[in-house]
């Protein structure tokens, strides 16, 4: 009986590391963040499975070792053999307590470790990370994990009843683990169901759930470890393994809360109330409920939903069959009738000459001297350099740069799947086709255009042409795609050039300011010029006016001064001398000279004087 | 009994699959398949649907993807006709046109191997393409001169005419440049060069600017001075209306010629003393002749 209890273990072990590898695969296969917590928990009742089975091995040893000894005993009476030292005598006794004494503390703190290391990372992870169900793997993931869930309850409702019925402490960890192993992925499954029935946020609530459960995990580890320093040391008690966590198996087995009850009732009225009576019904059954289950799985193959905005190619052993828009549909079960699936409606982008960057993504501002994304360089003509190269052909430059520019694109081409039969059909791999198609039309346009020209006025033309050289091309190719929009939505000079570009604005700006300056000058001279001019003309007008004025002023006043000057004649003269004489001299230094009475010579010095100031100047000696 | 029965229908269910695995197999209609018999083709088949096979190690499939698969040989560097260094990248579809006649040539139909050999031919006619063309012939800033679908017509034909004699089971669907480029140091030379025409279109700007400046001050000054030329025989034409008009009262001092002579040698010496300065007269000079009959101081006594 105890032989078999120890391949119980086994059994425990194996299914649990088995299931924890698939567990493991499938949610890899099918991006389940429920999944990865799931397979953590089946990690952990590995191990537990595995410190498990190796004490009962070691408890086996001690059990046989205990049985030899008591035989030769019996056969050879009081021997010097049982003088030896202990340890000598019942070697599997000292290792077995020697693995309870320093293993088993050891592996309790490993696997607090590990529960409180997998919640806590676990959680930050499903936090950050951005992985989502595969929608189209997600029913055979459904149904594995489904079936993980049913092995994992049948040996885990079998090992229960056997470690109860035989009172077995050291097989009951193990089989608390894999019942609640098999709740852990029948939730995980209906995580993945949820998220198939358009609620793609369960797998993470799921997966938070299984967290915090890790959590808890880890804290009745901690307790127990502090615990398990003070308990008093009874030798010869059989004491409740450290790693049997509680929590588990209340959680595989709910039931248990009620066993004091059952077994009162048991008491009360003469039978079992706690029989399992399900499990013998599910041990009995074993095969019809594997074929129930592969029958589902394989019906659920002949019923297909296309979410809206996709289409299908439906596939009747290998060869097309028709094209299943959205809906439910019918079809063979696999392998007979297969799907495959395309995003028909969905506006799918290709970038031509650059690659995106998020980081760019969010920047507000883009420069031509700044580089934004990683860019490519095309070749594009340049009808200047070529001016350039001819003026200068006499020249013999043997380092002359090809009569060539070199040009920054980033053209985004958004394109959707018109024909998904000729999508599917046609070429191996359409999308790299497109880019590949849309890059030749880009490469061949800008080689044949000129530099200035496609950066300035030829851009709109060049958009329209770009688009339908690539949609004659997908047609040519036969891909099935319409080309909805092409975007020249940068163009510039590379990174290295673009700095002079910039600066050649900058002098068309300085030319405009210069003769912009001029301008106001030549107003403000011409505004003088014709200001001064008004005053000449108005000058002369003026003297004009006193000239005819003053002298008809002058002939009236000679008419009137005749009469008078015909009846004095000198009389007139000497006093119209005279007063002329007085105010003209009015002003004037005058010297009289009275010379009758002398012989004198009288010497003038009329010479002006200088002001003194001036003379007392006084120059600074350097 | 029952559970016998039941035990049966698995057994048989399972059974019944393991079989269908083992003798049946299925070709879509993007593949073509051949099947072996002991490693000797002895099926070709193009046309999709479920076939029967011998179980392995009896025979073998050997499935192969009919669609055009495309990919895109190294950017390599070649020269041109004039001399110039040129990077390329092509870009060619191909398909399996004869699986029978594929399959032994690359080791049990092996993709890659097609593809590496196709690849070599790609390169080699290239590079031929290339050397017979000018760099003009594969840029050029008049369209009408551009040789590119020329240029990948010759290609494509030499690498069919390759794949032709050799007879792989291959043709070439399409062919396009995808790629070209300059080596990074003659990139280096192209940057040069356009920053140099950008320096020349900077000088040009500014010294046009100030030459377009320099045209309007000029032609400013120049109507200007017009301007007041103008207005200066404006007024000379003014002040010669004022003298004309001033001369013809002259008549009026005709009547007495004497007294106006007087009179305007009279104005004539107030004018010229109007200024400051300094006349020096003797005792005879009227009014100053009045002095002659006043006492002087008489030179002293001789005794």
């Amino acid at each position: 009986m105890e032989r078999n209890t120890q391949k119980n273990g086994l059994v425990n072990l194996i299914a649990a590391a088995m299931i924890f590898v698939a567990a493991f695969v499938v949610t890899c296969y099918v991006n389940s963040l429920a999944g990865q917590a799931a397979s953590i928990f089946l990690g952990l009742g590995a191990l537990v499975a595995f410190a498990g089975w190796f004490q009962m091995r070691l408890e086996e040893n001690e059990r046989l070792e205990k049985l030899e000894i008591d035989e030769l005993a019996r056969a050879k009476g009081e021997s010097a053999l049982f003088d030896a030292k202990e340890s000598e005598v019942f070697p599997a006794h000292r290792a077995r307590e020697q693995f309870e004494k320093f293993f088993v503390p050891g592996f309790a703190v490993l696997l607090f470790l590990l529960e409180a290391g997998g919640a806590w990372l676990l959680w930050r992870w499903i936090s950050r990370t951005t992985n989502v169900i595969v929608p189209e793997r997600a029913m055979p993931s459904l149904a594995l994990f489904a079936i993980f869930a049913l092995l994992l309850f049948l040996i885990g409702r079998f090992s229960v009843t056997i470690a109860r019925l035989q009172n077995h402490r050291l097989l009951r960890p193990s089989a608390s683990f894999l019942l609640a192993g098999a709740y852990v992925c029948f939730v995980t499954a209906l995580g993945v169901a949820a998220v198939k029935a358009e609620f793609p946020r369960v797998d993470f609530y799921v997966a938070r759930a299984l967290c915090v459960l890790l959590g808890l995990m880890a804290a009745e580890m901690l307790v127990t470890l502090l615990l398990e320093i003070y308990r008093p040391r009874v030798k010869g008690k059989i004491t409740r393994p450290i790693y049997d966590s509680r929590l588990v198996g209340l959680l595989g087995q709910p039931e248990s809360l009620f066993t004091t009850a059952a077994q009162a009732l048991d008491y009360q009225f003469g039978f079992n109330v706690s029989e399992t009576w399900f499990f013998q019904l599910l041990q009995k059954n074993l095969a019809m409920l594997l074929l129930a289950q592969f029958a589902v799985l394989l019906l659920s193959t002949c019923v297909v939903f296309i979410d809206a905005g996709e289409q299908a190619v439906l596939e009747h052993f290998g060869k097309p069959s028709g094209v299943l828009t959205p809906g439910a549909h019918l079809k063979l079960p696999w392998p007979a009738d297969k799907i495959y699936r395309y995003r028909t409606d969905q506006i799918q982008t290709l970038d031509v000459g650059y690659v995106p960057d998020a980081q760019s993504e969010n920047e507000k501002t883009i420069l031509w001297s700044v580089a934004h994304t990683k860019e490519d360089n095309f070749l594009v003509g340049n009808r200047e350099s070529v001016t350039i190269q001819n003026d200068d052909d006499d020249t013999n430059d043997t380092l002359k740069a090809p009569p060539v520019s070199l040009i920054t694109v980033s053209i985004p081409v958004q394109f959707q799947i018109a024909d998904v039969r000729a999508w599917a059909y046609n070429n191996a791999d359409p999308a790299n086709l497109l880019r590949d198609l849309a890059t030749r039309a880009v490469v061949h346009y800008l080689a044949g255009v000129d530099l200035n020209d496609v950066m300035s006025h030829a851009r709109l033309e060049a958009a329209q042409e770009l688009q339908s050289h690539i949609q004659v091309a997908a047609d040519e190719c036969k891909l099935g795609v319409k080309i909805l929009f092409v975007g020249l939505q940068d163009i510039h000079p590379p990174v290295t050039v673009a700095g002079d570009y910039e600066k050649v604005v900058g002098a068309e700006q300085t030319k405009l300011a210069a003769i912009l300056a001029a301008q106001a000058e030549a107003i403000e001279t011409n505004a003088l010029a014709d200001a001064l001019a008004f005053t000449t003309t108005n000058i002369a007008d003026a003297t004009r006016q006193r000239l005819e004025v003053s002298a008809y002023a002058r002939a009236a006043l000679f008419t009137n001064q005749i009469p008078a000057f015909e009846a004095a004649p000198s009389v007139y003269q000497q006093r119209a001398y005279f007063k002329a004489f007085a105010d003209a001299t009015a002003n004037s230094r005058k010297y009289v000279l009275l010379v009758t009475n002398t012989s004198d010579v009288v010497v003038f010095d009329l010479e002006d004087k200088i002001r003194e100031d001036l003379l007392n100047l006084n120059v600074p000696n350097n | 009994m029952k559970r016998n029965i039941l035990t049966v229908v698995i057994g048989a269910v399972l059974i019944l699959i393991f079989a269908l695995l083992l003798f049946v197999f299925q070709v879509r209609q993007s593949e073509v398949a051949v099947v072996t018999t002991f490693g000797k083709p002895v099926r070709n088949l193009t046309e999709p649907g479920a076939y029967f096979k011998w179980p392995w190690p009896v025979q073998k499939v050997y499935k192969f993807d009919q669609r055009v698969q495309n990919f895109e040989d190294k950017f390599s560097e070649n020269l041109t006709a004039d001399n110039n260094n040129l990077l390329t990248s092509v870009y060619v579809g191909w398909k399996i046109s004869d699986a029978a006649a594929f399959f032994p040539k690359f080791a049990g139909g092996s993709v890659p191997a097609a593809q590496r050999m196709l690849e070599s031919m790609l390169r080699s006619a290239k590079s031929a393409v290339v050397g017979k063309h000018p760099l003009a012939d594969f840029v050029n800033a008049n369209p009408q001169d551009l040789k590119f679908d020329a240029i990948e017509g010759e290609i494509e034909s030499a690498v069919q005419s390759e794949l032709r004699t050799n007879q792989c089971g291959i043709e070439i669907e399409f062919l396009g440049i995808k790629k070209l480029g300059l080596p990074e140091s003659v990139a280096q030379t192209v940057f040069t060069r356009m920053t140099s025409e950008r320096q020349v279109l900077i000088s040009k700007l500014q010294y046009a600017g100030e030459a377009e400046a320099q045209k309007i001050k000029s032609a400013a000054d120049r109507q200007a001075a017009e301007t007041i030329a103008d207005a200066d025989a404006a007024a000379t034409r003014i002040r010669g209306e004022g003298e004309a008009e001033a001369a013809k009262t002259l008549p009026v001092f005709q009547q007495n010629p004497e007294l106006a002579n007087f009179l305007l040698r009279i104005g004539a010496l107030q004018q010229s003393l109007n200024q400051r300065s300094t006349l020096i007269f003797d005792e005879r000079t009227p009014p100053f002749d009045l002095f002659q009959h006043m006492p002087t101081n008489s030179p002293s006594q001789q005794p």
